[in-house]
């Protein structure tokens, strides 16, 4: 199906460009754990995870400790933006989900005899190279 | 003639996606366990509790910080990164591939504009490196994962945020914002799931993220013919996937809108905006969506193995081929039409 020669010479990112940038993300991110959290192994209690208020947990403190009423507002400000960008991406799913439809109705259906379907547009049976459509 | 619909990207490039897949999956699972811990009590049961989860959560939090830092020194430092810059900004071509893609499906429009067209086929040469919502999902998650990984860095280091915001109580709205802000993403990720895994010509998924085009072939079809079509036409529709998308696409919507209404009335993790705040899950109903969210999820990662698995398989085949050059489809092995295209060749090749 493939000769090597079908193979596009390519020239893409350089073996030293790649090193020096793996290089540098693992040195940020080994400084970030070194400034976040030191050289000490340690992990969270349970206690994080206990957001109610009637529990005595996280939800209390925040509930008695919130002196800055404008944190309210920036939270009420990301639901909103979440809100949005939630409708936002449901009208895209719903666009790609008809069209994905469309594009079907316009396919063979499965087991459908090639010999008709090449026949409608033209061609021969002899190209049917993309059956299945990934090629893989 | 045309370039095939799977080569796009470098080795680099779909390398690096799998990856970041894989770490943004492992830190969905268990940043949502935390968020949404009334609902998705087994996840956070099954990674070890609390402690297991943030541990993980942290653990594949610096993943993320050296994944997104390689990629934006790469982009720098490398022309091929330079270059495709101009390619990823959003242009009046991807205005019209939106509003296109209304009239097609409104049966408006005969065929997807070029921007849009995640199977080109024949028309190979007209789609853009990336179609617009290629572009969108670029700088959504360019921003949020950027974002994600500050506000991440800042709540795991207490005395940092302390220092920054003054307040306990501020520095826990952060925790918030932190969970507030990867629901886009998260319901961006189910969305870009269901593009890639359900498009009637790639199902179950779509391998140009997982394919390199150094491995494609550059031309097929007719090589004389001007194409009417994209050749979609030609490709037969697998069995199974009128029901599986249909299952499918059901499962992402209730998903998406799942977990948009759990960020709202859960509140998000730790914070509560009001008094009264639920100490377990709201509804039935809102469980099982926000569950439905994580197996669209969990999906996405089995079906970007699936995508690798198909890469190596490729690969293979490839090098059998090699070995046996005529003998692969019996006749001359081509040397004609093997050319890049100038300007893809000088970006993402």
């Amino acid at each position: 199906m493939t000769a090597e020669e079908d193979l596009p010479e390519v020239s893409g990112y350089s073996r030293v460009s790649v090193l020096i940038s793996a290089v540098v993300g693992l040195a940020v991110a080994a400084l970030s754990l070194f400034w976040a959290q030191g050289l000490r192994i340690g992990y969270e209690s349970l206690y994080r995870v206990n957001p109610s208020v009637e529990g005595g947990g996280i939800g209390s403190d925040w509930v008695f400790g919130n002196t800055i009423p404008a944190l309210d507002f920036l939270i009420a400000l990301i639901h909103a933006a979440d809100v949005i960008m939630g409708a936002f991406i449901l009208v895209m799913v719903f666009i790609h989900w008809a069209a994905f439809q469309r594009l079907a109705g316009q396919m063979r259906e499965p087991g459908e005899d090639v010999s008709e379907a090449v026949a409608a547009d033209g061609g021969s049976p002899a190209g049917g190279d993309g059956q299945g459509g990934d090629g893989a | 003639m045309s370039n095939l619909d799977h080569g796009k990207f470098t080795r680099v490039t779909t390398l690096f996606h799998s990856l970041l897949g894989l770490d943004v999956f492992l830190l969905f699972f268990t940043g949502y366990a935390i968020m949404f811990n009334d609902e998705l009590w087994w996840m956070l049961t099954l990674m070890g509790g609390a402690s297991g989860v943030t541990a993980i959560h942290r653990i594949t939090g610096i993943g993320l910080v050296a994944l997104v830092i390689f990629w934006i020194t790469l982009q720098i430092i490398s022309s091929t990164g330079r270059s495709n810059f101009s390619k990823i900004l959003p242009g009046k071509d991807d205005i019209d591939a939106f509003i296109q893609d209304i009239q097609f499906v409104l049966g408006r429009a005969d065929e997807r504009h070029p921007s849009a067209r995640q199977f080109g086929g024949y028309k190979a040469d007209e789609v853009p490196l990336l179609s617009y919502i290629g572009k969108g999902v670029v700088f959504i998650f360019s921003i949020e994962l950027t974002l994600l990984a500050i506000s991440g860095l800042l709540i795991w280091s207490k005395t940092g945020l302390a220092a920054m915001f003054q307040t306990k109580a501020a520095a826990m709205a952060f925790v918030t914002f932190h969970g507030l802000l990867g629901v886009i993403m998260l319901m961006g990720v189910m969305f870009h799931i269901f593009e890639h895994g359900m498009h009637p010509a790639f199902y179950p998924v779509e391998t140009k993220a997982f394919i390199p085009r150094s491995m494609v072939p550059e031309h097929h079809g007719d090589e004389d013919e001007e194409p009417d079509t994209t050749g979609i036409e030609r490709l037969s529709l697998s069995p199974s996937w009128r029901t599986v998308s249909t299952i499918f696409g059901a499962m992402t919507v209730i998903g998406i809108v799942s977990v948009l209404i759990g960020s709202i009335f859960d509140e998000g993790y730790p914070v509560p905006r009001e008094l009264a705040i639920g100490g377990g899950p709201s509804s039935i109903l809102l469980t099982v969506g926000i569950n439905l969210g994580m197996v669209v999820l969990g999906v996405g990662l089995v079906l970007s193995m699936y995508g690798n698995v198909l890469r190596i398989r490729w690969e293979q085949q490839l090098e059998e081929e090699r070995e046996q050059p005529t003998a692969a489809d019996g006749g001359e092995p081509q040397t004609d039409g093997g050319q890049p295209n100038a300007d893809d060749a000088e970006s993402e090749n």
